[in-house]
């Protein structure tokens, strides 16, 4: 079995990256609202691009960023990129669209990129949109199996994007293992309202909710609602392995993350072919897009079933012989 | 669920969710009432929010735990003084403009907030925060007894400051002169009231009540400090004093009612009643403007000098 074990290992070891190095020097300009060291959306960017330049010498990617930047502002920042010669600039948000369409027309040489979104834009304008559905459906299977009162909060920001997307795929995930489950969905209207999410996750918990979720920032308020009932058997599963760091971290069954790393190799690699835009660059499973961790520390509620569960359906969503159909969900 | 429960817990989350803009449309009302229109509130709830979480963060592991949420609670204080105070120095003593001085605070006191809790603590992380202090007897009170007696220590404060801004606002002869400045300054000032040191204080105090508000959405409420945690409530607060006509119980009934709104419309969510969600998260907005549009009346009874700098030279 070891050998078996070790063969493997090596076998991916000298597996041929599905990108190879830039062939020549590149610069990455990353614009962002909140603030990159912030747990959450835009650090999974900018961490993605860091462990691009990390990987391939800060002599081949070059990097910089820009933050607190609303759209309005977002202009000026991306026109001293282009004068600077910054080959990429990321507008990590859809509500950069505008923005990088308008800058795009006036400067066809740069490529632009702003997500999440599955939009095709003009030929220099890449979106990218994570397949959250993917990580929703394995976290609804723990949490369908998790729950004694089948009933199961979701804490949403908005219903659209990729929480759309993840929501959809966690609804799936629980009806797949627990049919007599019934899924909570509400909405904040806010990606950012801690606040407001700690008031739904406590209406939820009210409600009889005893596994909750939730994606974006505001999730993090959730689950700080979520350890406030911390002799209850009340459990979160996450849309950010941030959350596993966190002190509340002893409520959080498992996460998922984005790892954007895909999206910014593949830029560089279609700029460097001469596909300047035009594509929408999907992030799942199969492309090293998602990272999925159970929380060991969690106790006796992740039990070798439940996690045994959530990896065959990890394994199954990878191979694609699962297929979430998570527009089916209304 | 029973409608019993449902109002039951709408309301156990949603009165204790309405002190943060009870408190700053409290101190707002006192800026108003001395004819200062201050929309910095939002920032000065920011830099509260922030002082009230940092004690708690950094002390919570240490033996002075104990008084962590106290020193926060008068950090957040002080600090919304000095920023009422910085306020009062722009528009009083050198008559800036109130709507731009109040953007440039807000500004302030977000972008001080989010750059030193970057600088000290770096993301988003949680504590301890205030403790339930459920009322003895009270509390065990059927329905009640969640709803209303088992907050903790800064609401039952908040509410209890409601008489306590009635009694100084019209009872006493400090809330005569704040009143007097904001109706009639130069009237005031022929009667010997000091205008620029009256609205001085009337900033200081809405400065304090703004800061403690935000010192509860991070203590008390969400229990975590982030860049956005006011997230507009220091705006809503303004609106809130309009909406209460500039009155104590007027306002209470208007954070309240907001407030009770909100969680009404994250119940119904929750309840899965087919509605689309963004008319229910627009819900409590749209209830403050209608009840603003149907109370015509109070325009006439604002503050006439609201907004105006007084210049004692200046002729008439």
């Amino acid at each position: 079995m070891k050998k078996v074990v070790l063969a493997v290992l090596i076998a991916l070891m000298i597996l041929p990256s599905a990108f190879s190095a830039p062939k020549a020097k590149v610069k990455i300009a990353l614009i962002v609202e909140s603030t990159v060291d912030d747990k959450g959306w835009c650090q999974a960017m900018h961490d993605a691009i860091m462990a691009v330049q990390k990987k391939y010498g800060a002599n081949l990617v070059e990097y910089s960023y820009t933050e607190k930047m609303k759209p309005v502002d977002a202009g000026s920042a991306a026109r001293q990129y282009v004068a600077k010669g910054y080959d990429i600039i990321i507008g990590h948000g859809a509500q950069y669209k505008n923005l990088i369409l308008e800058m795009a027309d006036e400067f066809p040489k740069t490529t632009f990129a702003f997500g999440t979104s599955g939009e095709i834009g003009p030929k220099n304008v890449f979106t990218y949109m994570p397949e959250s559905e993917e990580t929703g459906y394995i976290n609804g299977v723990i949490a369908g199996l998790v729950t004694k009162a089948n009933i199961i909060g979701l804490v949403g920001p908005v219903d659209g994007g990729d929480a759309a997307r993840y929501n959809r795929g966690f609804i799936l995930g629980v009806k797949s293992v627990n049919p007599k489950a019934q899924v909570q969905v509400a909405y904040t209207g806010s990606f950012g309202d801690f606040v407001k999410a700690a008031e739904l996750a406590h209406t939820q918990i009210k409600a009889g909710a005893d596994v909750l979720t939730g994606s974006a920032q505001q999730a993090l308020g959730a689950l700080r609602a979520v350890a406030e009932y911390k002799d209850k058997q009340i459990w979160w599963l996450g849309q950010d392995t941030a959350q596993l760091a966190v002190p509340e971290s002893y409520k959080v069954i498992a996460a998922a993350s984005y790892a954007y790393e895909a999206v910014v190799e593949a830029l560089i690699d279609k700029r460097q072919s001469g596909v300047l835009g035009g594509e929408s660059i999907p992030l799942n499973f199969s492309n090293g897009g998602f990272v999925y961790q159970f929380n060991d520390k969690v106790g006796p509620v992740l039990t070798a079933d439940i996690r045994k569960a959530a990896e065959k359906a990890k394994a199954d969503i990878t191979s694609r012989k699962l297929v979430i159909n998570w527009k089916d969900v209304k | 669920m029973s409608i019993l429960t449902f109002v039951s817990n709408v309301l156990s989350i949603g009165i204790p969710f309405s002190v943060a803009l009870l408190l700053a449309a409290l101190g707002e009302m006192f800026n108003q009432r001395a004819g200062i229109f201050n929309l910095g509130c939002e920032g000065i709830m920011a830099m509260g929010a922030f002082l009230g979480f940092i004690p708690a963060y950094f002390l919570q592991n240490s033996p002075l735990a104990g008084y962590a949420n106290l020193l926060g609670v008068l950090a957040a204080g002080g600090a919304g003084i000095l920023l009422g105070l910085l306020f009062a120095l722009a528009t009083v003593t050198f008559k800036a403009p109130q709507g731009i001085a109040g953007i440039g605070l807000q500004m302030l006191g977000w972008g001080t907030a989010g750059t030193l809790f970057r600088h000290f603590v770096g993301g988003v992380t949680g504590i301890p925060g205030l403790p339930s202090l459920p009322i003895p007897g009270l509390s065990k009170i059927p329905v009640l007894g969640p709803m209303l007696f088992s907050m903790n220590a800064m609401a039952y404060l908040a509410f209890l400051f409601v008489p306590v801004s009635y009694y100084l606002l019209f009872k006493t002869p400090w809330g005569l002169k704040i009143r007097a400045v904001g109706t009639y300054p130069r009237a005031a000032d022929t009667m010997g009231i000091n205008v620029t040191k009256t609205r001085y204080q009337a900033l200081a105090m809405g400065g304090l009540l703004a800061g403690l508000a935000g010192a509860y959405l991070s203590l008390g409420q969400a229990k975590m400090f982030a860049d956005d945690i006011v997230a507009g409530r220091g705006f809503i607060a303004v609106a809130l004093v309009y909406f209460g006509r500039w009155h104590p119980a007027w306002i209470l009934g208007g954070s309240l009612l907001f407030s009770i709104a909100q969680s009404f419309q994250l119940a119904i969510q929750v309840m899965g009643i087919k509605f689309p969600y963004e008319f229910a998260v627009m819900l409590p907005y749209v209830l403050v403007i209608v009840v603003l549009a149907l109370t015509r009346s109070s325009a006439v009874r604002g503050p006439a000098e609201l907004g105006k700098a007084y210049d004692r030279e200046k002729r008439i």
